[in-house]
């Protein structure tokens, strides 16, 4: 008897339709195999159904087993057909009918269990694409995939619950939107914490209104790393739209931990500079997502950024470009999204004192020069913001009543963000795109109009302070946000004289 | 093209002839005559400048430098690169006494700076012929020379033990006359300063002061302390505020905003004007005043 049960493969982040093919036999020795390009996991799953099922109490047929997974020419790989398969055994052995109209999914323990597999936003999302409204899926896997709205959703438990409810005797009851937790929101580090360094926080501010990438250089222990983990908590909330983009990214690395749901904060990784070009950029003979994207919508922190290989901070260019990166293998070209906000730290020189306490830099101007010149100068030219973050004497300055009364929170910050964010959002709606970060020359001329005074004065910092072209450009956007700031539609003298402090260090 | 002088020429520098161990051979690149060796200042100090000797050395070499004094010193990145550039760029003439071959760049990555010596009439000298490369004990020796050379040597920052006491310890016995600038007690940088002050070295706080030396005719003010007087009145608004306060300390940005207890965006804005007209210089994140 053949019985038809259907799931998903996802490759990359494209998800395609699979039928899981069950065909027994009672003719013959029994046999139990499966087809259809399985990897070593899905071929391994024969072991994980039969003891499983047998474990739970239910018949395994002692008959010729076939499964094919088609189409049968797409490689498969993961431990999620474990479920369809015991379904369709179950199915066609016991001569119950399929539910219509389901996707199943999940991993099969040798106790009968259904464990957690990741991917279940993507069968959601696959679903709602394809008109399937019923899912079964682990558990521990109901908050991922109930992401996506207006499916049924079965938590499967055991084999045992689900051969009842195939049988119809005892159905499983669907899970209800109301139990899905609320995001966090919460944030393990403030603004408000962070005392002196107004600059920098400032340069922070701006690069999250404008999106506009940073690089901030400064001495040990003076606060770059503090800065940058504080840097989420004054980024505005994911839309909706964007927290499906970034948690299907997630569900595809399975990064989404049992329980977990949509991903509602904004990502913020920061891989350390031993990270290989794949973990960077993303690889694998079925490509996995790499850091750029996980950091999709949210922000990569680079710290020690000349300390990383050449090859990975190449990399970044075409997806800091393009907001998506492409990973070619022979089985075909995999794109993953890649609009994430680039914040970097470096040191002056190798001993990490040069410029900030002389006297303590060990370093040759040869040695520095080389370590300068790690980054590459395509890099540096995507970059907008420039701030140096010196060493501040933290003791003298929290005890000063008055400095700690002028600390703004984070919130107070986030308010203002999200409120020049708005702004831009209006502005580019007939733009494909968000922020002023990734205007070009053409929206500049579009929206970026100097008075003549304004003008000048830019032009007397490129002559003083011998900028490029480009950097010309960026201080524009620059002042574009710090005006979207102050809700001027406007770039006024004050707004460019301001952009001015943060080119390029010297 | 590489010259050679020996003891015996007319173009061999007189002071440095009469210095006991003079080199009996000199190879030189650039232009020379005799009165580049007239009035000649020597000035040395710590690799590891700071952004205050960067400033000491503008305010002193440049004035100095311009009055028609030559400056000499050894072409080490720090104190000697900044004194080479800072002469060079208030017009006046330079000499470089290396301490390797003279067709040897050292430290390499000052090509530009060694280029631009020999295009404004600046001399390269060095007691080593050919490619040599330093070694430890060379540099001693060319300090020798640049004691020599000169009738006065200024240090300008100088830790205990460095290269720049070597210099002035020759100044010394060759009986030139040594002066310093002073820096801060708490300064690794000012522990050799304040040696050779206790030794006798002249304080230096002005240009005039080492002007005075040379018997230069023309006495520049002593910038720094007439704007104090009159900045104030001079500037009003903020600007003169932000110059009054930078004037005392250089400062940078949050350190000032704090001070002023004034708004960081408007701030900034007023601070990038000042530089832009050229009030107040940034270095490394501080800003002084011109």
């Amino acid at each position: 008897m053949l019985i038809k049960v259907h799931s998903i493969s996802t490759v990359g982040l494209r998800s395609i339709g699979v039928e899981v093919e069950v065909n027994i036999m009672n003719r013959g020795m029994p046999y139990f195999d499966i087809v259809g390009l399985p990897n070593k996991s899905i071929d391994e799953s024969k072991h994980r159904v039969k003891t499983g099922m047998l474990n739970s109490g239910i018949d395994f047929p002692s008959d010729r087993i076939t499964i094919n997974l088609a189409p049968a020419d797409v490689p498969k790989e993961g431990s999620l057909y474990d479920l369809p398969i015991a379904t369709g055994i179950i199915c066609a052995f016991s001569g119950f009918d399929v539910p219509a109209n389901s996707l199943f999914f999940g991993e099969v323990s040798l106790d009968g269990s259904i464990r957690h597999t990741h991917g279940a936003f993507l069968l959601s999302l696959y679903a709602r694409e394809h008109h399937f409204t019923n899912l079964f899926v682990p558990k521990e896997c109901v908050n991922e995939a109930a992401g996506i709205s207006g499916l049924t959703i079965y938590p499967v438990e055991n084999l045992k619950q689900l051969y009842w409810h195939l049988k119809g005797t005892v159905l499983i009851e669907p899970f209800t939107q109301g139990k899905l937790v609320e995001p966090d929101y919460t944030y393990d580090y403030d603004m408000n914490q962070i005392i002196g360094q107004e600059k920098a926080k400032r340069a922070l501010e701006l690069a999250a209104s404008g999106g506009h990438n940073l690089l901030m250089e400064g001495p040990p222990g003076s606060g770059k790393t503090l800065l940058a983990k504080a840097f989420n908590s004054i980024l505005p909330r994911l839309s909706e739209e964007e927290a499906l983009e970034v948690t299907k990214v997630y569900s595809a690395a399975g990064f989404i931990p049992p329980g977990g749901t949509l991903i509602m904060k904004r990502p913020f990784r920061s891989p350390h500079h031993t990270i290989s070009y794949a973990g960077m950029v993303g690889g694998g003979s079925i490509p996995r997502p790499g850091e750029i994207s996980l950091s999709h919508r949210g922000v990569l922190f680079m710290d020690e950024f000349p300390e990383f290989p050449r090859i990975v901070l190449e990399a970044l260019r075409q997806p800091m470009e393009d907001g998506v990166v492409t990973i070619s293998r022979s089985l075909g070209a995999y794109s993953f999204p890649s609009r994430f906000m680039l914040l970097a730290s470096s040191n002056p020189c190798p001993c990490g004192f040069f410029g900030y306490e002389p006297a303590r830099c060990k370093c040759t101007p040869k040695q520095i020069a080389l370590y300068k010149k790690k980054i590459s100068g395509p890099i540096l030219d995507r970059i907008d913001l420039f701030v140096r973050v010196p060493a501040v004497d933290v003791k003298e300055l929290s005890s000063s009543r008055e400095v700690l009364a002028k600390l703004k929170d984070s919130r107070a910050i986030r308010t203002l963000v999200t409120r020049a964010r708005q702004i831009q959002e209006q502005r580019f709606e007939s733009d494909a795109i968000f922020v002023n970060a990734e205007m070009t020359n053409v929206h500049i001329t579009k929206y970026c109009e100097l008075a003549p005074p304004v003008e000048l004065l830019l032009k007397k910092a490129v002559t003083k302070h011998n900028l490029s072209a480009r950097s010309y450009f960026k201080l524009i956007k620059i002042a574009r946000t710090i005006a979207d700031l102050e809700n001027s539609t406007d770039i006024g003298l004050g707004h460019m004289a301001e952009a001015i402090q943060y080119r390029t260090l010297g | 093209m590489i010259h050679v002088l020996t003891k015996e020429d007319a173009l061999y520098p007189k002071l440095l002839k009469q210095a006991p161990r003079a080199p009996s051979k000199l190879f030189y690149k650039g232009t020379l005559d005799t009165p580049l060796f007239e009035s000649c200042l020597g000035v040395v100090g710590s690799r590891r400048m700071t952004s205050y000797g960067k400033q000491a050395v503008k305010e002193l070499v440049g004035t100095v430098a311009a009055a028609g004094i030559t400056i000499v010193s050894g072409f080490m990145y720090g104190i000697d690169a900044t004194a080479h550039k800072v002469c060079i760029d208030s017009g006046g003439r330079t000499i470089a006494v290396m301490p390797c071959g003279i067709d040897y760049i050292h430290p390499e990555n000052q090509t530009e700076l060694y280029a631009s010596i020999l295009n404004h009439s600046g001399l390269v000298l060095s007691e080593y012929e050919g490619t040599l490369k330093p070694q430890m004990w060379m540099y001693p020796s060319r300090n020798r020379i640049v004691a020599g050379l000169c009738q006065a040597i200024l240090v300008v920052e100088a830790s205990v033990n460095s290269g720049s006491l070597i210099t002035a310890s020759f100044a010394k016995r060759f009986s030139r006359q040594i002066f310093v600038v002073p820096g801060s007690i708490f300064s690794e940088n000012s522990l050799g300063v304040y040696q050779l002050f206790e030794e006798g070295a002249k304080l230096v706080i002005s240009p005039s002061d080492i002007l005075d030396f040379y018997q230069f005719s023309r006495l520049p003010q002593r910038r720094n302390f007439t704007q104090l007087a009159l900045g104030v009145t001079e500037e009003n608004g903020l600007e003169g505020e932000i110059l009054s306060y930078l004037r005392r300390e250089p400062m940078s940005l949050d350190e000032l905003s704090r001070v002023m207890k004034m708004g960081f965006g408007k701030l900034s804005s007023l601070l990038t004007v000042l530089c832009l007209e050229e009030k107040v210089l940034e270095d490394n994140g501080k800003y002084y005043v011109n």
